[in-house]
């Protein structure tokens, strides 16, 4: 089995990269690189970039008031002072650790559902598998608020028909309580995410080399065995990016609770680092603060995503 | 709800799914507040045209009385969102903008803030004499800062205590003079109607509530000393008001429920809240929401920690503002003072609906008990009632820099306190932690007592 694994790895590279350009090629290669790249590139610059660079200049730069500050404030410099507010603010932290809390429980329960899913539409037990394959898929194309605003409806009592029935039996259910107003938000974010991840998984799992795949049933692997020991390891990259692009869309969590916020005050407006962030700008007016949490925001986004990238990079050249 | 909005949360509730399209709403008002609005125009011989914005119900009326009787002047009106709403972000998103309306209406304990962030003018020299020493000091007390003035009052709203007294008297349940005998009315309700309560405890919209119970008790949350805000919303009254309302909840004496919220109201209709606590505007409120309340309220003084001093607080009010922007402050001036003094505002304010709310100008009294039909209240004189609260509000309290925050962290708190996590002081102290930073990063001058 290993054989064939390598075998594969170190295939020649084919034969027209190899090939030298000539003058006028090259040329041509780098004005079509140009042509190519400027959109990207434009769109970079314009929402990215710009917008980055403002929000690290507004951080520094706030409304400066005197005294009781009924003068009226002008714009100065002020340093860090709303990088040390933003970091001695209870609230913001406690965004944090409910993101924290929030990403140990959603992305592990939508990686390994998506994995999971993938890998039984893959292994061609499920019968009308494109339309499994939809059904699935469909909640993603649902817009992310307009699924909040479906899911607040069954999480709301006197609306909810759920409830309703629930009540029926004698069983009453709080979906919006201290305790499972969670629990309820990552559910809202779970049937987005999981078609979603699917796709990628599944896609993955089709470009697996099927020899690989009759090598190892020949080898006497069961089916169970050969998911999570042949095809799993091998696309071990789609399940990291699928990882990373998880962890920073929690990271980034606003929609639903923001939603949220308006049925159950278990959801306060600073629930989130983003609702915070919001928060800041247009409830309080500090445009300061909101800008040093956006880059405080960004940094830990950075950080989290290449730690992830470099701890993956690890495993995979120590499991060579 | 006609006459007078309640500052805070939306009279439709906050946590209701209605909310859930207001919060979409707000962000387009958001973006749409720069395109909006507008300068007043000049024209050199035609009347000056101002533009005003208010949530204030019975606007356009008084807008319409103005300038059916003025010629040089011209007020073009436009409602706006109550404050929680987007109103509060509409107003200072087009002040940022450059171009906020002449005039706007703003309640009391968003002033200060306003004012910190450059909204309203400066309008000591403006404001005439004449119309000052008509308006109550208490109330213009609390739109000056440091010595300047920034906004005009309107109505003062002195805390009374609607009951039903069908209830009361049904059950030989003695309306409370103090909050001892509060306590002990409202063990006797629920023990005489095991279904009802006296009061309740708001959650949302709960923070100026009990910003008012602890105004009355003596609290500053805000102070300053010198050029220096001193903060503390969890000083000694304060935590007399706190463990004494954490008991009523505790004991099951009061409902915890949102402020304004349609449940609420129908417990307020269904006679199982048989109490509500308020400015004075609530009664005129009460008559619009609760119409076959009719002859079953009655409208008491607040009861009183110390019956030998009485003092009372006040819980709602609005104040007019002269922007920055404006180009016509003198005009702008003009138009409020007419709208805050003339008895014609007033009764075109009336006329709009079912309005109790107290003007901040006690010469105007008799304008409104005449205009006011009191059947409702079996013809008690609740104007009468409120003049003489009205006389009691102590002049201690201030409102500090962030409230429009500082009130949703409250209220957050009052949330979890009231399913049982934390508690009406945690509730308060967080909302002071929570304020903190804010106050630092903007440059001010602050301590925490």
């Amino acid at each position: 089995m290993s054989t064939v694994i390598s075998s594969k790895r170190t295939a020649p590279p084919p034969a027209a990269a190899a090939e030298p350009p000539s003058r006028t090629g090259r040329r041509q290669q780098r004005i079509a690189a140009a042509v190519l790249l400027t959109p990207f590139t434009a769109l970079l610059v314009a929402v990215f970039l710009v917008p980055v660079g403002y929000a690290i200049y507004l951080s520094f730069f706030g409304e400066d008031h005197e005294g009781l500050g009924f003068g009226g404030g002008r714009t100065v410099f002020t340093g860090l002072r709303s990088y040390l507010a933003v970091l001695q603010d209870p609230s913001f932290l406690t965004g944090f650790g409910t993101i924290a809390l929030y990403c140990v429980i959603f992305v592990p329960l939508v990686v390994l559902s998506a994995l999971a899913i993938a890998l039984l539409l893959d292994s061609g037990l499920v019968r009308l598998r494109r339309t499994a394959q939809m059904l699935l898929y469909l909640p993603h194309a649902v817009p992310g608020i307009i699924a909040a605003v479906l899911w607040l409806y069954l999480y709301t009592p006197g609306l909810s028909p759920i409830i309703k029935v629930f009540a029926q039996a004698d069983i009453t259910i709080d979906f919006l309580g201290l305790h499972t107003v969670l629990p309820s938000i990552v559910n809202i974010a779970l049937w987005s995410g999981l078609g979603y991840n699917m796709i990628i998984f599944y896609a993955a799992l089709q470009a697996l080399p099927r020899e690989v795949i009759e090598a190892a049933t020949i080898d006497g692997a069961g089916g169970i065995r050969t998911a999570l020991q042949v095809k799993v390891p091998i696309i071990r990259g789609s399940l990291v990016m699928v990882c990373m692009f998880s962890l920073i869309g929690a990271l980034q969590l606003f929609t639903e609770p923001m939603l949220m916020n308006q049925a159950t005050p278990m959801v306060n407006s600073r629930f989130t680092p983003n609702m915070y962030i919001y928060d800041a700008a247009f409830r309080r007016n500090n445009y300061g603060l909101a800008s040093a949490a956006s880059v405080i925001l960004l940094i830990v986004t950075c950080a989290l995503s290449y730690a992830v990238t470099r701890w993956s990079g690890r495993r995979e050249r120590s499991a060579r | 709800m006609p006459g007078h909005r309640r500052p805070g949360r939306p009279a439709t509730g906050r946590r209701t799914t209605a909310g859930t399209t207001t919060a979409l709403i707000t962000l387009l008002a958001l973006l749409l507040a720069g395109c909006s609005g507008g300068g007043a125009d000049t024209a050199k011989n035609g009347p000056v045209h101002l533009t005003f914005w208010s949530a204030l119900r019975g606007s356009q009326e008084v807008v319409d009385a103005f300038n059916r009787t003025h010629s040089n002047i011209k007020v073009d009106f436009a409602q706006v969102p109550s404050g929680e709403q987007g109103g509060w972000a509409k107003l200072s998103n087009a002040a940022r903008a450059g171009n906020a309306p002449d005039v706007a209406t703003i309640e009391y304990p968003q002033l200060p803030g306003f004012t910190i962030d450059g909204v309203p003018r400066d309008i000591s020299k403006l404001l005439p004499d004449s119309v000052r020493r008509k308006i109550l000091p208490q109330a213009l007390d609390l739109t000056t800062f440091d010595g300047r003035t920034y906004a005009v009052p309107v109505d003062i709203e002195p805390m009374v205590f609607l009951y039903r007294k069908d209830i009361f008297t049904k059950n030989h349940i003695p309306v409370p003079k103090t909050w001892a005998e509060f306590e002990s009315s409202a063990r006797a309700l629920k023990k005489a109607q095991p279904r009802s309560r006296i009061a309740s405890l708001f959650t949302t919209g709960g923070t100026l509530y009990m910003a008012a119970y602890a105004w009355q008790a003596g609290a500053k949350w805000y102070d300053t000393s010198g050029d220096t805000w001193r903060v503390a919303m969890d000083d000694a009254p304060t935590r007399k008001v706190a463990d004494y309302w954490q008991r009523l909840k505790d004991d099951d004496l009061v409902r915890v429920e949102p402020g304004s919220s349609q449940q609420w109201r129908a417990h307020l209709r269904s006679g199982e809240t048989a109490g509500y606590l308020a400015g004075a505007w609530a009664a005129g409120s009460m008559m619009a929401s609760t119409p076959d309340g009719k002859g079953k309220w009655a409208v008491a003084p607040v009861p009183q920690w110390d019956a030998a001093k009485p003092k009372v607080s006040t819980q709602g009010g609005s104040t007019f503002m002269v922007t920055k922007d404006s180009n016509h402050p003198k005009e702008a001036m003009e138009f409020i003072s007419w709208m805050v003094t003339s008895p014609a505002a007033l009764r075109a304010k009336l006329s709009s609906g079912v309005s109790s709310a107290f003007p901040s100008v006690p010469g105007l009294v008799p304008v409104a008990r005449k205009e006011m039909d009191t059947s409702y209240f079996s013809g008690q004189d609740i104007f009468g009632l409120f003049d003489e609260q009205a006389k009691l509000i102590a002049p201690t309290w201030k409102w500090g820099p962030r409230m429009v925050s500082t009130t949703t962290s409250g209220d957050d708190g009052l949330a979890k306190a009231g399913v049982g996590s934390g508690s009406v002081l945690e509730a308060l102290r967080d909302a002071q932690n929570r304020t903190m930073p804010d106050l630092k990063s903007l440059g001010l001058s602050v301590t925490e007592r």
